[in-house]
């Protein structure tokens, strides 16, 4: 929706591509989950598109863009596995929990990447997420480190 | 225990790599941001996942129950080792529904975590089932792997089909020896009066009838019939059945052979039975309650077994049989193997009755001018086959939905009365 919105050259073919996507994830989430991946790509190429169209700067947006592609993925794959049929509310709150988090650490990812490649053009906001993504980077890394130590002692 | 990658996790490998190469080939930075949560979710999930090492016990509520009756199932899941996301399906037999509570089960349990899943299963069926093989899949936090493993701990649970309303037992034309509910032909120790005989020495006073005795100026005494048991043997035939929206002639059998059965072991009378089919299979005549259980618990265990290998047997062997037994077959008359070995019985002189267990209300109703004309041929033929049974002086009892059970085994009883009377 984004780069058809947003894009101003070449506009039918950005907006072809997105209905090709989203005629390729319903698809995959009717009949065919095999094709998920390639709505997911989809999407992608139509953002690219539009990013080849637009040129210039990075667009300011790719963290929020990221965030709802991964949001789209982690739905339609949990849909096409059938969903949280018969799930109990602890299960609930984890799986949403879990996504929150994913949707939140993307972001975050997304600002470091920006920041570590120059291309937050001096926004202190952008600036702050990527450092404290740094810093949550770290902390993951510890954390995963210390746990497989565990695993490997017992 | 079978360790699975899901395709979410090839999907997401292969449109991080595709998003990596587009970068690099259009020198879009953007790509990257794009494509990156796409390698380093699986990444981290596969670097958090841990093989789940979960304890499963079921327990029923009970191991008997009624046809029709509800039961709770309990699942309790002790994880030594929790996972994020474990669904639960306990495997039921067809005939073993769910009324309640959710199977599959989806739950998340941590480590050193105890959770149990209750269901409340509806005995649809009866039947002797085994209950309790679990199926687990567990997967870590975003699915990206999974375990799956079956746990086995089923146990018996015995579905005893629900009794059919029956007034007054058929009543046999021969008795035994054993001291019972019947009055026999025989005359012995008794209470319903049978003739009256010259008084010998030995007989006691008390049966002295001392009207007939004043009458005719010398002792007379009265004789009684005696009261016997009878060995009854139901005729189970398990060649073939009819059966359509979950309910066959093979259920309306077995309701009748067990209400039959308790209401016979009531009498003291000695019950057996045989299932004659694919499988051969019988119990010998007894009496008491044990009998009861041993008997219900054989006959749930009857199934229908197709055997093409028996296409000549049309005699059931001798020692199935005891002598004097009144032999109530409960049969739907679809096999002819079946009817020949109910003719050989009559045959051989054994007291049989016929409950015709009517396939009618399990069959579709003819369409068509040639299906009806085929019905009414094949009715013909059933009402044909009827006849050499009653030729044979067999009585047929039909039961249907429309007839209750204690309705056929009365018409019964007036055919006995009747060919009694002919016969007189």
């Amino acid at each position: 929706m984004y780069p058809a919105v947003a894009g101003d050259r070449l506009v039918p073919l950005v907006v072809g591509v997105g209905i090709a996507a989203w005629l390729l994830l319903a698809l995959g989430l009717i009949r065919w989950p095999p094709l998920l991946g390639w709505g997911l790509a989809a999407f992608g190429a139509e953002y690219a598109i539009f990013l080849r169209l637009r040129g210039g700067s990075v667009d300011s947006r790719v963290p929020a863009v990221a965030a709802v592609l991964l949001v789209v993925a982690e739905l339609a794959f949990l849909s096409a596995g059938g969903g949280l049929e018969g799930a109990d509310r602890a299960l609930l709150a984890r799986v949403v929990g879990a996504l929150a988090a994913a949707v939140a650490a993307v972001a975050l990812l997304a600002d470091l990447l920006l920041v570590a490649s120059g291309s937050a053009n001096g926004s202190l906001s952008v600036e702050a997420g990527g450092v404290l993504a740094a810093v949550l980077a770290v902390a993951f890394v510890i954390r995963v480190a210390s746990r497989s130590r565990e695993s490997t002692s017992t | 225990m079978t360790r699975t990658i899901s395709p979410k996790l090839v999907a997401y490998v292969c449109l991080a790599g595709v998003g990596f190469v587009a970068a690099l080939a259009l020198r879009l930075e953007e790509l990257v941001v794009l494509a990156a949560p796409f390698a380093l979710l699986p990444a981290v999930s596969l670097l958090l996942a841990r093989t789940p090492r979960i304890d499963v016990t079921v327990h029923p509520e009970r191991e008997r129950a009624l046809e029709g009756e509800e039961l709770d199932a309990q699942v309790a899941l002790n994880a030594e080792q929790g996972t994020a996301r474990l669904e639960v399906l306990l495997e039921l037999p067809r005939g073993i529904g769910v009324a309640s509570g959710d199977n599959p089960a989806a739950i998340s349990i941590g480590d050193d975590d105890r959770r149990e899943l209750k269901l409340r299963l509806h005995c649809e069926r009866w039947g002797g089932y085994q209950v309790g093989r679990v199926f687990l899949r567990a997967r870590d936090h975003f699915g990206f792997v999974g375990w799956e493993w079956e746990v086995d701990r089923r146990a018996p649970l015995k579905v005893y089909p629900r009794e059919e309303l029956v007034r007054d037992l058929l009543r046999p034309l021969e008795t035994q020896v054993f001291s019972g509910n019947h009055v026999a032909r025989q005359r012995g120790e008794g209470i319903e009066f049978a003739d009256l005989r010259l008084f010998v020495p030995g007989d006691r006073v008390r049966y002295v009838n001392w009207r007939a005795s004043a009458r005719r100026g010398e002792l007379w005494v009265n004789q009684q019939h005696a009261e016997r048991n009878a060995d009854v043997l139901l005729f189970m035939d398990t060649f073939t059945e009819a059966s359509r929206d979950g309910r066959s002639t093979l259920d309306l059998a077995l309701r009748a052979a067990a209400s039959l059965t308790a209401r016979y072991l009531q009498q003291k009378d000695r019950v057996g039975f045989v299932t004659f089919g694919g499988m051969l299979n019988w119990l010998l005549p007894a009496t008491g309650v044990v009998q009861l259980y041993r008997l219900v618990d054989a006959l749930i265990d009857t199934q229908i077994v197709l055997n093409y290998a028996w296409r000549d047997i049309d005699v059931l062997p001798r020692r199935t049989l005891p002598p004097k037994a009144m032999v109530i077959a409960l049969t739907p008359l679809l096999d002819d193997r079946a009817v020949g070995a109910l003719l050989d019985l009559r045959a051989r002189g054994f007291d049989l009755v016929v409950v015709e267990i009517s396939p009618q209300p399990f069959m579709p109703p003819p369409s068509g001018q040639i299906s009806t004309v085929a019905r009414r041929l094949w009715e013909l033929r059933r009402d044909a086959l009827r006849g050499r049974f009653q030729e044979a002086g067999v009585p047929l009892a039909l039961w249907n939905d429309e007839r209750g059970l204690a309705e056929g085994l009365e018409e019964v009883t007036t055919f006995r009365r009747r060919a009694r009377v002919v016969a007189g």
